[in-house]
């Protein structure tokens, strides 16, 4: 997934001049917690010049350590914006985002393509998209296969569901050692426990559904037809 | 006309898998546990009610006339375009002859129980052969074809105006019956299962609340694997009673699937008889607490077909009817289908063996359904709240 697809495209910018009294009913009345500043230059008109956050507008007037005792509220927001912006391109990975917010600390970017404002994304924005991507788009069950760690293996395990006739939604690396390597794959079947039986007499190492069940114990018989207990 | 306490609805018809007999859904399970009341004693031929056609117009409310067309035309075996776009010709539901008559029959088995209620001739009616809850609008998933449930809830909605709480107590989450009402502030559906991290169909988190008119009125409570009986009494009682209250319903659709059965083969719960039934008699408390006794039951899931399944689902009925069962099951009932099955049927109705599981992964379990049933009474209550 890339920026663009998990951005908010109706962003707020404001001018550096508005006086932070002005800004914090603005943030009030639109819910956000970041407006992005922009300001005419003689190349670019709206060039990204700062960005300011709740967070900075708390801090004024404030006599706390972080806060800023020598601003006021009817002083322009240029005296507590953030400058220089850290930003994102649309086409970034949201990985390379996601990292980005928390080696420069902050809680959101603005997405500029070129030198035009076309977007925020925010750290819930990314979050929303690792919720996403970890759960089920389609009806599907999760099975979990740990793989040897070389060429072929992932194939090789799909190739298997394949031929049962099965789709996989969705896989998801859950962990990954020089070894061996993890990954969670949704597949359309409410038989998750069925295909993970299948796969183990393959010789897959399936980690979930468990096929040796505990609440099947003592008896350990598997048979949806059984003995009378 | 004094109604009856509690009505079967059944027919030869409904022992028929849609899918064939190698298939894990074994419709036959109604038909044991039907003929086990009956050698019990604890069902009489009077009670057994017929299957009605359902109205068309009733079906197109709940399903994509294209879906229902392809469901027909691949089961009298012409052809579809892109039948897996319609979930069809997939692992779960193959295409097989004749499927269509099977799944339209169960459905008209279901609204058939429902009009049993609505029309007041059974305080409750119970349809084992129901339950088809992943059935969606335009989409075939999970052994579900058509959503029989989704018809006879919409049938009392439109028959008597009535408000309708669905509590769905099968191991997997109840998708397509909370699609089907998602936005809908008459139809409450609770859906406790096992999480969809770990089970299909991977829906039914806690945040999946409904929207618009039906915002608050989906309720959601995921177990995690081996969440065991008292995990899951103690989740259910501190949550559904509230909601239910809360909500108001003229009467409550149970889909009682036991697949959350420690031995089912299918799902990772370790309920045991005695936890499903503890469920089912706090629903039917309820039912008569908020309305009237009024309950329209259909079964489910249950893959552990012949063991667990018809004990669960006869003492089922013997709370539906308020009908005594023995524990010594009879000998003529277990000889009658030990060939037929090629398995052996309980002998008792209780079950004497329990997992043998580790009480910290169980502990675990229902420590964490508790603090899930909590925080989703709480989320339902605030916004019951903001409704009001």
């Amino acid at each position: 997934m890339i920026v663009r697809d998990v951005m908010s495209a109706n962003v707020v910018a404001i001018d550096p001049d508005m006086p932070i009294r002005d800004v914090t009913a603005l943030m009030e009345l639109r819910r956000v917690r970041h407006f992005p500043i922009l300001e005419d230059d003689e190349e670019v008109r709206g060039r990204l010049v700062g960005i300011v956050s709740d967070r900075d507008l708390r801090a004024v007037g404030s006599s706390h350590p972080s806060g800023r005792p020598d601003v006021r509220v009817h002083d322009p927001v240029r005296h507590i914006m953030a400058t220089p912006v850290a930003t994102a391109h649309p086409d970034d990975p949201i990985e390379d985002a996601a990292k980005r917010l928390r080696e420069r600390r902050v809680g959101a970017l603005p997405v500029l393509d070129g030198d035009v404002l076309i977007g925020i994304v925010s750290a819930p924005d990314l979050l929303d998209a690792l919720a996403r991507s970890a759960g089920a788009s389609e009806p599907s069950s999760r099975i979990e296969v740990e793989v040897p760690n070389r060429p072929g293996s992932l194939a090789a395990l799909l190739r298997s569901l394949a031929g049962r006739g099965l789709n996989v939604s969705s896989v998801t690396t859950t962990r990954s050692e020089p070894d061996v390597v993890c990954f969670a794959i949704r597949v359309d079947s409410i038989d998750g426990p069925g295909v993970a039986t299948g796969l183990v007499r393959e010789g897959w190492s399936v980690l979930w559904p468990d096929v040796d069940t505990p609440t099947r114990t003592p008896q350990g018989d598997r048979s949806a037809v059984g003995e009378a207990s | 006309m004094t109604p009856r306490v509690a009505m079967l609805v059944d027919d030869p018809t409904l022992a028929r898998s849609p899918f064939g007999e190698h298939h894990p859904f074994r419709a036959e399970r109604g038909a044991v546990t039907r003929t086990l009341l009956e050698a019990t004693g604890a069902l009489r031929p009077d009670d057994v009610a017929p299957v009605e056609r359902v109205d068309e117009r009733l079906l197109g409310a709940v399903h994509d006339a294209a879906y229902l067309d392809a469901v027909v035309r691949a089961g009298r075996g012409e052809h579809v375009d892109d039948p897996r776009g319609f979930g069809l010709d997939t692992s779960d539901c193959p295409i097989v002859d004749g499927m269509h008559r099977v799944a339209l029959r169960v459905a008209d088995a279901s609204v058939s129980a429902a009009e049993l209620v609505a029309s007041g001739q059974a305080l409750r009616a119970l349809h084992l052969t129901g339950g088809m809850h992943h059935a969606h609008r335009a989409r075939a998933s999970g052994f579900c074809l058509v959503n029989d449930l989704a018809l006879a809830i919409e049938h009392l909605t439109r028959r008597k105006g009535w408000r309708v709480a669905y509590i769905d107590l099968d191991a997997h989450h109840g998708d397509g019956v909370q699609a089907a009402f998602w936005e809908r502030g008459d139809v409450l559906t609770l859906s406790m299962h096992q999480s969809g991290r770990t089970l299909f169909p991977g829906t039914g988190a806690e945040d999946e609340i409904g929207a618009g008119a039906g915002l608050g009125t989906s309720v959601n409570l995921p177990l995690d694997p081996f969440t065991d009986d008292a995990g899951a009494v103690a989740a259910f009682d501190a949550l559904v009673p509230d909601v239910v209250a809360s909500f108001g319903p003229d009467v409550i659709v149970l889909q009682a699937g036991v697949d959350a059965h420690w031995r089912d083969p299918l799902a990772r719960l370790a309920l045991t008889g005695d936890g499903l039934d503890a469920l089912f008699a706090r629903v039917i408390d309820l039912s008569e607490r908020w309305c009237g006794g009024r309950m329209v039951v259909t079964g489910g899931g249950g893959y552990d077909a012949w063991r667990s399944v018809p004990r669960a689902w006869a003492r089922l009925w013997g709370h539906l009817a308020r009908r005594e069962l023995p524990d010594d099951l009879p000998e003529a009932w277990r000889a009658s289908w030990a060939e037929r099955l090629g398995a052996t049927l309980p002998a008792t109705l209780g079950e004497r063996d329990r997992p043998a599981l580790d009480p910290s992964v169980t502990g675990r379990a229902a420590s964490h359904a508790l603090a899930v049933a909590r925080r989703v009474s709480q989320r339902f209550a605030l916004l019951a709240r903001d409704a009001d």
